[in-house]
């Protein structure tokens, strides 16, 4: 067992059922039958439509399910085997599917004065959804709660004490939300601008998943207001790693990888300058590979994919990977995609989106 | 109704997911043509463009001022045209909605659109109703609401319910706050222009990508931005400008909520974002970066910009007749036309010149 966030490929094999496996043509059924892991990621397809796709660690395509518009990023539940796809910002739809093929998909909207900021979570128990947004009146960032026993009926929203909530999770007791507020105000009537680049406040919040009480907010060093956080992971210990957009001078050398636990300071990892210029001011996604006590970060800007000893800091691995897309843990290392179609070694005539999320493993 | 749907990409899966080859080579960016491109941009269109915008600001000034002292008819109307050509200039130019002029607001100082909530009518109405002497000087305007300053706000001085104020009253209270309007576009208008016409600056720094640039380390990510401009431009007219008050057929119209609609601008203005988005296509010679195989991709771009110009043209300056049922689909057809453009600009030319930039552009996500 090579991470305990993910169910293994066998038993999501066996709760598929031979309707699901059936249905699969023979190349599928033999790519699920030799894969170690299956992920799910947003896709275009060569004909310009959008998907969900499942993958095996190798790139090969499972399965897919068509999307009204673009997804954004993916969140899983262990709990029920439930994955959803969030509409990338400002998107009103999410839909919630079982990778298995078990039950019809739900899609849900955004409500009124909302809309989806493209990341959420689910509760460790599977009970509950929550989902970054935007109160975009009020310029307020916000969390909705979901209901995930049934029909996702939205049951409540947080606020996430921030402006322009991106990516956001939970701690692994289910008692801390954890969100990234990117610090940059947007607004649907103006599609996806940035309204505030000159007065940007970007923050890192925890915040009490029973009450909505923020429990600590962390700024940025006055020096790095532009410094957009956007993208979160937990560690096996639960430390909080986080990943940096950069809306400065293109030529600064911004910190874009740190991590922090409740109760502590933000530390940012001293990345080597060549590395930091490798990634181009621009971290697309991070993911933790827990077992390995690893953290992997790729930008689509710089076309890169960069390996962090997450004790150290040290930087293990860097690879040339053009248009970098989505990252998350392998039985060794990472899982990578990119723009291009490339997943690891394969090469599919798509468009992979900016995320991936694991959802079985062996 | 299944919506999975198991391998529709077979033929994906039988042709290149089991190649287990690593990942196909694009083409790359004709990195020799790169700096042309860029050079032509900043110095054929950007520069010239807020010259231009700014040239026009400073003519609507002098028409305002004008206008107060005397309030005749005469100067009114001369006044509404340069308003006309400010807006027709502005929305040339418009579509660069990177650099400096999205530092510390001036673009949303000089037009505050859109404004769902007519949040731009009730502060204008209401200063123009307390008329206090005071607001009518440029920098007191400066200091007050986005919604107080820019075209719109002026839109509604020379448009708007009270206009006969202008004509029976020298120096009435909403001339000179329409005079002070147009004064404020001009600083701000010049403040962009000293920032782009400064050749160490933000010019040197697109003219020439590179580890000295202050926007871009590269050749790719230089003409990445310009690829922005002009699909975002396109994204502009299609969502903020058509959209904002014609989603559909199955929509209901919102005239009011149309840009400039109080000065029959609405198309003109959408008009000169096109002629922007053709201008920058064609003076910054994009077309060159196209290997010689894709160059039709041009030829395509081309004939869906000059249809596009066309359907505008054809379009009843009055935007409740134009949404009207008779003539909705005219409106249809060009909300296919801009997603054309979009798809054509985002997709095959930038997939043809060796970008996937259309994809992503790196713009926060």
């Amino acid at each position: 067992m090579w991470n305990s966030s993910a169910i293994d490929r066998r038993s999501f094999v066996k709760a598929a059922g031979l309707t699901f496996l059936a249905a699969l043509q023979p190349r599928a059924l033999m790519a699920l039958e030799r894969a170690d892991a299956i992920y799910a990621s947003g896709m275009r397809t060569a004909n310009g439509s959008y998907a969900v796709a499942t993958v095996t660690e190798r790139g090969e395509i499972v399965d897919q399910i068509a999307l009204p518009a673009r997804a954004h990023g993916m969140a899983f539940s262990n709990a029920t085997g439930k994955t959803v796809a969030f509409a990338r910002r400002p998107g009103t739809y999410a839909m919630i599917f079982d990778p298995r093929g078990k039950n019809e998909p739900i899609t849900i909207a955004a409500a009124e004065g909302r809309h989806f900021y493209g990341h959420g979570a689910f509760s460790p128990d599977g009970r509950t959804l929550y989902a970054s947004e935007n109160a975009f009146d009020a310029n307020r960032g916000m969390i909705g709660l979901y209901d995930a026993t049934g029909r996702f009926e939205r049951i409540g929203e947080f606020e996430t004490y921030g402006v322009g909530p991106h990516d956001m999770t939970v701690s692994d007791d289910g008692r801390m939300l954890i969100v990234a507020n990117g610090g940059i105000e947007t607004h649907p009537d103006f599609g996806r601008a940035k309204l505030n680049l000159s007065n940007m406040q970007p923050s890192l919040t925890l915040i009490d998943a029973a009450t909505g009480d923020l429990i600590e907010k962390h700024s940025l060093p006055s020096q790095w207001v532009q410094l957009s956080t956007r993208h979160v992971d937990v560690d096996a210990r639960g430390r909080i790693w986080f990943a940096c957009q950069y809306e400065g001078h293109r030529n600064d050398l911004p910190p874009l990888v740190g991590s922090f636990a409740k109760g502590e300071d933000l530390r940012f990892v001293d990345l080597p300058e060549e590395t930091t210029r490798r990634l181009a001011n621009y971290v697309g996604a991070i993911a933790i590979n827990r077992d390995e006590g690893l953290v992997g970060v790729t930008s689509p800007k710089g076309g890169a994919s960069v390996t962090i000893d997450a004790k150290s800091g040290r930087v293990l691995r860097e690879e040339i990977v053009p248009d970098a897309a989505g990252i998350a843990a392998a039985k060794a290392g990472f899982a990578v995609s990119s723009y291009e179609g490339g997943f690891l070694s394969t090469q599919s005539d798509v468009t992979w989106d900016q995320h991936i999320v694991r959802i079985a493993a062996v | 109704m299944r919506l999975w749907q198991p391998l529709v990409l077979s033929l994906v899966l039988a042709t290149s997911a089991f190649a287990q080859t690593p990942p196909a080579p694009q083409a790359g960016l004709n990195e020799e043509a790169v700096s042309g491109v860029m050079q032509r941009a900043v110095d054929e269109v950007i520069r010239p463009g807020y010259r231009n915008a700014q040239q026009s600001a400073a003519r609507l000034t002098t028409a305002m001022k004008d206008l107060c002292e005397d309030a005749t008819q005469q100067k009114l109307d001369k006044a509404r045209s340069a308003l006309d050509d400010m807006i027709r200039y502005w929305s040339v130019i418009e579509i660069v909605q990177t650099g400096p002029v999205i530092q510390d607001n001036l673009f949303e100082h000089i037009l505050f659109y859109p404004d769902r909530k007519g949040v731009a009518l009730k502060q204008v109405q209401a200063l123009i109703a307390k008329a206090d002497p005071k607001d009518t000087t440029v920098d007191a305007i400066a200091g007050k609401s986005v919604a107080l300053q820019g075209l719109t706000a002026l839109e509604y001085v020379l448009h708007g319910t009270g206009t006969e104020d202008l004509t029976t009253q020298k120096n009435s209270f909403r001339c000179l706050y329409g005079a002070a309007i147009a004064g404020n576009i001009q600083r701000e208008a010049g403040e962009v222009v000293a920032a782009w016409e400064k050749p160490d600056g933000v010019q040197g720094s697109w003219k020439h990508p590179g580890p000295q640039s202050e926007d871009f380390m590269d050749n790719k990510e230089a003409i990445t931005a310009l690829l922005g401009i002009l699909v975002h431009g396109a994204e502009t007219v299609r969502d903020q400008r058509l959209e904002q008050f014609y989603k559909g057929k199955d929509a209901t119209p919102r005239p009011r909520m149309a840009i400039y609609w109080r000065s029959g601008n609405t198309w003109k203005s959408m008009t000169a974002n096109v002629e922007g988005l053709r201008t920058l296509w064609q003076k910054a010679g994009m077309a060159e970066l196209l290997p010689a195989d894709k160059k039709p991709i041009a030829d395509t771009i081309d004939a869906n910009l000059k249809s596009l110009l066309e359907a505008l043209q054809k379009l009843n300056p009055d935007i409740e007749v134009a949404t009207s049922d008779a003539e909705r689909a005219k409106l249809d057809a060009l909300l296919v036309s801009t997603r054309e453009l979009i798809t054509k600009i985002s997709d095959d030319y930038g997939a043809a010149i060796g970008l996937s930039a259309g994809f992503s552009f790196s713009d926060g996500d």
